[in-house]
């Protein structure tokens, strides 16, 4: 939840390089160089011992005094959560090594992203049909997120939410409930007239056992899995 | 699509139908005891005859005997069973040129098992409810004889029906004798309305020795849904079936039965009685190909009303009835194009269509997929196989989110509504599913048949591999169908055991089963566990036509 109380600023520190490399060890000197050059993608102390050829308890050494003086922290890389990362003080992570927007802290940070589902949801619901602006601009003024959340991110949203079948993409025909929206203006509309959100009619397969069956492959007549021996029927039968 | 669950189910189906006739499929109950004499010792002989015919294709009478070690009187009453109920079929392979004369001379008839038919046995409560809905009770009572008879002549008819009365009214049966005039008029109803056909031709010469890639394409068997060439069933059907004018005629001089050749100067002299007696000869039997038509459109319109609104399906409704009598083929991908007026003149004969105006309706026909730009002509034609489609997606969809969760129902969405290839990170991305648990989810559906997948390898500073995943729908449509064919299978076996473990339950004399107590309870319980799987059975029949007879 932690990008909900603001953590996300995008300010750099500036800082004198100059100044900042003049109370360094040597060893200090060529590894904050060597992070620095490498940005927003910071780099694996394992990297660092390959391109330095410091011996490794010089390295170690380093990086805990670089990262008391704040010139350095430490971040983790999606890719490899095991690995050890750091990045200049002055950069944040880029979205590679994050994960993106929905990522905090290396996992995905799903509270958050149901939250903005719910609104999303909710205004479509209320508007009837809604355009992605449309949908932005109402959750910043209902003041739902402590922080920005970006029109990509509302497009990322509402494309889960179709593949969640709880919305439909359509194109405005300009009439009755998209009388707001200029014609031919994508938007979306909920899938649900009641508002019974997430709740689908199961089709024939998925209402019986067989139809879910995670034992379906090994099933015969007269095998030990058959529909005389199947416990899923035992439960769904015991009236 | 034959797959092997199919064939496993079609053989339970032909076993129960015609072996243990206790009435194992409640449901199915009514077609059971028509079997209860006579035919008993043949109950593994037809299984086996049927078994064989599945596994090997067409086979002559002389390879059945061999395969199934019968005898030559067992194997010919099980075809006849068999034949009687249109679940297979006899051919004459025509001699082909490289022939020597012993080849020539040789008997050729073939037998083929008729796979849908068998499977058709399933939705027989489905058809004679079509009947109950179109027209009238004894419409049905005629139908209810001919689908558990399989085949009928008109005097057959009469004498069941006679039987029927006799037995209603505990009285002499002579006395209330139905007449042929009645049943004749009943039969004509059927036939005006499709419902029931002259049976083909018994033994259509057929030629074996063909290409499948080079048969001529015939709009009406080649374009089915996947494609799929020009089987020797088909052939064979095609060749058995008479011509339209023929199949729903009552009258005899058109041919005696079926199709044969009747061109000579006699034929024409026929005396009105000699017609008379000709006519009492025709066999007929139910058409299931109008009847899946029927479930077709009705199957289609609760779609429509599902996903849009009661006005549109009513439009659907009234273009199919309009165009019912000109569709060539059951599974017909755009609707018959009809112009606006007609449309609206159709929709205007409903009942809840009187109150639309021609915009609402053009409004719906718009819902449908007829856009204006679309239209040539002022005809609009409907997209069918994409309200089908859809249908099927559901259900496929529908299986996905209650085995697999979800995330994986997402990602699942997402693969489905595109043709290509998806790489690993790209589907967690665009589903907002965790990098760490996509692979998972995409590796289980993918070891269940759900996805298709393919290894790239990417060579740079390092090799790296890359899975590329999809859905490849024909394959995937064949996978659900088959689990679906062994889930109907399974429905059917458990309902004969629950059957047979409460088989004490049915000797107990009925005014027991009414007191309270242990009796009434597990009474109760069978009742209940009946009705749950009965029901689930034909509503999974329902998805079972939509996947395979749509």
């Amino acid at each position: 939840m932690s990008q909900l109380q603001g953590s996300s600023s995008l300010k750099r520190k500036r800082q004198d390089l100059a100044l900042v490399s003049g109370s360094m060890t040597d060893g200090e000197r060529v590894l904050y160089n060597l992070i620095h050059s490498k940005k927003d993608m910071g780099i694996w102390t394992g990297d660092m011992k390959r391109q330095t050829n410091l011996p490794d308890s010089i390295v170690k050494k380093s990086l805990k005094l670089l990262q008391s003086k704040n010139l350095i922290k430490e971040v983790v890389n999606i890719q490899n959560k095991g690995r050890k990362h750091y990045m200049a003080a002055e950069f944040e992570p880029s979205k590679e090594i994050t994960g993106g927007d929905w990522y905090t802290q290396g996992s995905l940070d799903t509270d958050f992203i149901n939250l903005v589902k719910e609104v999303c949801l909710k205004c479509i619901f209320r508007q009837k049909v809604a355009t992605r602006d449309g949908v932005l601009e109402w959750s910043r003024k209902s003041g739902v997120f402590t922080v920005e959340v970006t029109t990509q991110q509302i497009d990322e949203i509402l494309r889960a939410l179709v593949l969640d079948d709880e919305i439909e993409e359509v194109k405005s025909t300009g009439l009755g409930d998209f009388s707001s929206v200029p014609v031919g203006r994508i938007c979306y509309r909920c899938k649900s007239k009641g508002g019974n959100r997430g709740e689908h009619k199961p089709g024939a397969m998925a209402s019986i056992p067989c139809g879910v069956c995670p034992r379906i492959n090994f099933c015969t007549p007269d095998g030990i899995i058959s529909p005389r021996t199947c416990v899923y029927y035992q439960k769904w039968l015991d009236f | 699509m034959v797959t092997q669950h199919g064939i496993k189910l079609a053989v339970h189906l032909i076993t129960n139908h015609f072996g243990n006739l206790v009435g194992v499929i409640l449901s199915l109950s009514r077609l059971s005891d028509l079997f209860c004499s006579g035919i008993d010792i043949e109950i593994l002989c037809v299984q086996k005859v049927c078994e064989n015919l599945f596994s090997h294709g067409s086979l002559t009478l002389d390879q059945l005997i061999r395969f199934t070690e019968l005898t030559k009187d067992q194997v010919k009453n099980s075809l006849l069973v068999l034949v009687q109920h249109n679940c297979c079929q006899a051919f004459v392979s025509a001699p082909e040129d490289d022939d020597d004369d012993a080849d020539r001379l040789r008997v050729r008839t073939q037998y083929l098992v008729l796979f849908d038919n068998i499977i058709h046995r399933l939705r027989f409560p489905k058809f004679l409810e079509t009947v109950t809905r179109t027209l009238d009770e004894e419409c049905v009572e005629l139908l209810d004889g001919l689908l558990r008879d399989g085949r009928l002549t008109l005097k057959q008819m009469v004498d069941r029906a006679s039987q029927g009365k006799g037995k209603c009214f505990m009285m002499p049966v002579i006395e209330n004798a139905v007449e042929t005039k009645v049943v004749r008029e009943i039969l004509c109803k059927l036939l005006t309305a499709r419902l029931v056909e002259r049976c083909p031709a018994p033994e259509p010469v057929v030629s074996t020795s063909f290409k499948e890639t080079t048969t001529r394409k015939r709009g009406a068997k080649s374009a089915k849904i996947f494609e799929a060439p020009e089987t020797l069933e088909q052939r064979v059907l095609e060749a058995a079936v008479p011509g339209d004018a023929i199949r729903y005629s009552f009258t005899a001089d058109m041919g005696s039965n079926a199709d044969r050749e009747t061109n000579s100067d006699d034929e024409q002299m026929i005396s009105v009685e000699e017609n008379t007696a000709k006519e009492e000869e025709i066999l007929w039997r139910a058409n299931f190909e109008e009847f899946v038509r029927h479930l077709r459109h009705k199957a289609l319109i609760e779609n429509i009303r599902t996903q849009h609104d009661d006005g549109t399906a009513t439009v659907l409704s009234a273009v199919l009835e309009a165009t019912k009598t000109v569709e060539k083929k059951v599974k017909l991908e755009n609707s018959v194009p009809l112009s606006l007026d007609t449309i609206t003149a159709e929709v205007m004969k409903t009942d809840t269509g009187r109150t639309m105006t021609m915009d609402r309706i053009r409004a719906s026909l718009s819902q449908l997929g007829c856009s204006q730009r679309m239209i040539v002509d002022d005809a609009y034609s409907i997209d069918l196989k994409k309200i089908i489609e859809r249908a099927r997606n559901e259900e496929v969809e529908s299986i996905v989110l209650k085995r697999y969760g979800r995330d994986a129902y997402r990602m699942f969405r997402l693969l489905s509504k595109d043709i290509g290839f998806h790489d690993t990170d790209q589907i967690a991305a665009s589903t907002l599913v965790e990098k760490k648990e996509a692979p998972k989810l995409l590796y289980k559906l993918w070891k269940d048949n759900y996805l298709y997948m393919e290894k790239v390898v990417a060579t740079g500073v390092k090799q790296i591999t890359i899975l590329m995943w999809k859905v490849n729908k024909p394959l995937l449509l064949e996978h659900v169908l088959d689990e679906m064919y062994h889930a109907a299978l399974n429905l059917s076996l458990r309902m004969a055991f629950e059957q047979e473990k409460d088989e004490e339950l049915l000797n107990v004399p009925k005014d027991k089963l009414k007191e309270p107590g242990p009796l009434q309870k597990k009474y109760k319980r069978l009742l209940n566990v009946w009705l749950l799987l009965g029901s689930s059975l034909m509503k999974l029949d329902e998805a079972l036509m939509l996947f395979h007879d749509f």
